[in-house]
């Protein structure tokens, strides 16, 4: 077997034949057709998606919204680049919180030169900011400058104007004799004339008003860019001290405070006689326990998006695993007899439609009933304990979404491999009476394997379902993850957030993408006809 | 008298709702003794298969019954090895896990090395060892067949039913494997059906061919004994009178039964207006 037939195959079996004619073309296999179907599959999406990356950044700005405008691409891609230093400055400080020794003291190292360096920097781009300030005053001034001066003219115009109407008026009026109907009735007439006068020039002076207002509210891209430049190296600033101010009150650092503390406390213990021999015992005893809490404390780190990005797939699959484990003999029950299909109907029939949004709350309350104390329950401890996963702070919201994603995307595998089951070919059972298979060595003989490509492609869509109800809900749990992290931007409500809603979509439109592929690829190791898989 | 082995007794099949119904073997009688090889031919559709079906209990007879080692027959066995006429391989398994999912259920005392020579040794006999490890979907349709006899053979069954185990074969491999069968069936006293729509072949194999006629309403018509001396020698065989003369005859018996049934067929359906011509000469 040559080694392009292995890298073709392995590239079919994980589902990226897009990657076929690049392969071939390597090979120099009939390149026209490879480069037309590069063309097809390769370039056309690309160029495709940089058509939607284009109308995208041409559209977004023009809708305001409370969160500003919306975000273009590459404000996306800052805000998830901000995402990301955010994660590795977070990692950082929690190291930092567990360092000992010579590589704590390389890192505040470290850390102190740089903020050095960072000082004049600060300097730096606050002149900048400056600059551009006082640019902006100045630019804004030429161009408001000569309309302020028309409207004020105009204003005072105006004012002259009323004031002579006004004047004019009241003379008019005064000279009216009391039964003059005809002069009273011009009178009215004139002074309505008059109040409308009145109002036509205020929405002259308004446009000019507006014209003002427009240019301070005109984008001004070199303090924008002074701005962020700003944000930037004063959050980098801020990261800084605080990572030295971990670093310098670390779990080591207290322990050795506290350790010479209780030496203090021990030999004036030692010194002591009589009645102050209690009190220095109690500090004795105090120091301590301070001392223990001191060697348990860890960093309190927040959950970044990838921590959570790797919560939301531990509960996937947390939910998964449930389904797979319900609907897979369920599943196989039912497609070996049809007592249990005919049963079963009505209960597919009517859960299958229901929406996680009703199951969240009622697994939520049940798993409360079992859980009434996370804080001291043993399962919720249990898992805290165990080394992979104990980090996620696995709790009742947790179970309750997992178990949300389990009820609702158990249906598609379970149908599937009933479907598989009961539908297996006649021959194959034939062989199996010919050859007197008891009834375990054909159900795992025969029937299973023959039903595993349909099961797959179940548990497929089974997890395709299940990422898309567990993001639902996690924002209703507040189960840690990526529901919670898009409910909290959406109550945030910064542009900031609002950008970071849109990193959101891309990573779970990845993350649903891969974990496609996966069920692909052992959809395609467990089908034995080389049918494709649809895409 | 000698008991056969294997014997269906006036039994007739159909396959259909009441409505509409397809009487496809009607009283057929079959007494194969021990240690025989009878070879069965007939044409397409007339019921060869749904016969292996009956021999080997996949198929319940409608009316009559089946008797094996003289006792009536209800379960398939291992016993009765069925070579299928679409091989049912179990597809998602290789030639050599299909071979050893049979080889294993049915000596399930052979330790792994000497399964795995069991194994070896009949994909070996059907010339399938270079595909040892391919799925049946990458298989020609004749290495199919071979997979499909290789397991057969490969059970050991005391009664082999062969529903046309070499039909998609070129002739060479097909010589070899009619040697084969032959072979084991001499070494190992087994007894052999053989369904075969080659009139060549059933005379070169069998010791006693049965015409099946033409369906519906199928029945196996009178038995031809092949007398021809063992080890039948190919080459020389189309020269021997004894061998033309069989296969002649049998060859026209069953162009006679077509050629019946067809009129037979026609017969019902044209009915003849009740007239004649009128004899103008009289006149
Ligand atoms: N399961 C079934 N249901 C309905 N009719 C069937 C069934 N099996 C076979 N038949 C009918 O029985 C008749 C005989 O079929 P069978 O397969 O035994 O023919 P055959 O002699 O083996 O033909 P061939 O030489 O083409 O294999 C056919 O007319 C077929 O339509
Ligand atoms: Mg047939």
């Amino acid at each position: 077997m040559s080694i392009k037939y292995k890298i073709l195959k392995a590239i079919d079996v994980a589902g990226l034949n897009f990657l076929r004619p690049v392969i071939l073309l390597c090979y120099g296999e009939e390149p026209e057709e490879q480069i037309r179907k590069i063309g097809l599959f390769i370039a056309v999406p690309i160029m495709a998606f940089c058509l939607f990356l284009y109308l995208w950044g041409l559209f977004a700005p023009m809708h305001k919204t409370k969160s500003g405008e919306v975000p273009t691409p590459s404000v996306v891609w800052d805000s998830a680049k901000g995402v990301w230093a955010f994660h590795v400055r977070e990692k950082n400080k929690a190291n930092a919180y567990n360092l000992e020794g010579d590589s704590r003291d390389k890192l505040l190292e470290q850390a102190q030169t740089r903020l050095s360096e960072l000082e004049p920097m600060v300097a730096r781009v606050n002149e900048q900011l400056a600059e551009a300030d006082g640019a902006m005053q100045s630019s804004l001034a030429s161009k408001i400058e000569p309309i302020k001066a028309e409207l004020d003219s105009s204003k005072n115009a105006m004012r002259e104007a009323q004031k002579a109407r006004q004047a004019d008026l009241q003379a008019r009026a005064k000279a009216i004799a009391a039964d003059d109907t005809a002069a009273k009735e011009k009178l009215l007439e004139d002074y309505r004339a008059h109040l409308a006068q009145i109002e036509t020039e205020r929405e002259s002076l308004r446009s000019y008003e507006e014209q003002i207002d427009e240019i301070h509210n005109a984008d001004f891209p070199q303090r924008a860019e002074a701005i962020r430049a700003q944000s930037a190296i004063a959050e980098e600033r801020q990261y800084l001290v605080k990572l030295i101010d971990t670093l310098e009150n670390n779990r080591q650092q207290k322990l050795s405070d506290i350790e010479t503390r209780l030496e203090g406390f021990e030999s004036s213990y030692y010194e002591a006689s009589g009645a102050d021999l209690l009190k220095h015992a109690k500090s004795i005893t105090r120091t301590e326990s301070l001392m223990v809490n001191a060697a348990d404390s860890e960093y309190a780190k927040p959950m970044t998006l990838p921590d959570q990005v790797l919560r939301s797939v531990a509960c996937v699959f947390a939910g998964f695993l449930v389904a797979s484990l319900i609907a897979i003999p369920v599943g196989i029950v039912c497609g070996l007899s049809p007592i249990m299909m005919s049963a079963l109907t009505p209960f597919i029939a009517l859960f299958k439609p229901v929406s996680p949004i009703v199951w969240l709350p009622i697994f939520f309350i049940i798993v409360g009933g079992f859980i009434p104390d996370p804080d001291k329950h043993w399962l919720i401890a249990g898992l805290a304990e165990l080394p992979l996963i104990g980090w996620m702070k696995i709790n009742p919201a947790f179970i309750a979404s997992a178990l949300t994603v389990a009820m609702c995307s158990l249906w598609p595998t379970l149908v599937n491999t009933a479907l598989g089951v009961a539908s297996i070919d006649k021959d194959h059972i034939n062989v199996a009476r010919v050859l007197r298979l008891g009834f375990w060595s054909r159900l795992i003989k025969i029937v299973i394997p023959s039903s595993l490509p349909l099961t797959f492609a179940g548990l497929r869509i089974s997890l395709g379902v299940g990422w898309m109800v567990l993001i639902a809900a996690e924002l209703l749990s507040s189960s840690e993850g990526l529901g919670k992290f898009v409910w909290d931007m959406f109550n945030n409500g910064s542009s900031q957030t609002f950008a970071q809603m849109f990193v959101v979509v891309f990573v779970v439109g990845i993350i649903g993408l891969l974990l496609d592929r996966i069920m692909i690829v052992f959809q395609r190791l467990v089908s034995f006809d080389e049918s494709p898989t649809s895409i | 008298m000698e008991k056969p082995i294997i014997q269906l007794e006036n039994v007739s099949v159909g396959f259909g709702p009441e409505s509409d119904r397809t009487e496809v073997l009607t009283d057929v009688n079959l007494r194969v003794m021990e240690n025989e090889f009878v070879s069965i031919i007939g044409f397409s559709g007339s019921g060869k298969s749904t016969l292996i079906g009956l021999l080997s209990g996949l198929v319940k007879p409608d009316t009559g019954a089946v008797f094996c080692k003289g006792r009536e027959a209800t379960e398939p066995g291992p016993d009765r090895g069925v070579m299928f006429q679409n091989y049912s391989l179990l597809p998602w398994l290789t030639v050599y896990g299909n071979i050893e999912l049979a080889s294993k259920q049915v000596f399930p005392n052979l330790s792994k090395a000497e399964l795995k020579e069991h194994v070896e040794h009949y994909i070996e006999m059907v010339n399938l060892t270079p595909a040892i490890e391919k799925k049946p979907h990458e298989l020609s349709g004749g290495m199919r067949q071979r997979v499909s006899l290789a397991r057969t053979l490969s059970i050991k069954p005391d009664i082999m039913l062969l529903d046309e185990p070499l039909s998609a074969l070129d002739a060479l491999t097909r010589a070899n494997l009619q040697d084969e069968i032959i072979r084991i069936w001499e070494e190992d006293k087994k007894t052999v059906i053989l369904i075969t729509n080659d009139v060549d072949e059933a005379v070169l194999m069998a010791d006693r061919i049965i015409p099946l006629s033409p369906g519906p309403n199928a029945t196996l018509t009178e038995s031809y004994n092949v007398g021809l001396d063992r080890p039948r020698d190919r080459t020389t065989l189309n020269h021997n009178p004894e061998f033309i003369e069989l296969r002649n005859a049998i060859t026209q018996s069953l162009m006679a039964m077509n050629a019946e049934a067809k009129k037979l067929r026609s017969n019902t359906e044209l009915v003849m207006p009740d007239i004649r011509p009128l004899d103008l000469s009289a006149a």
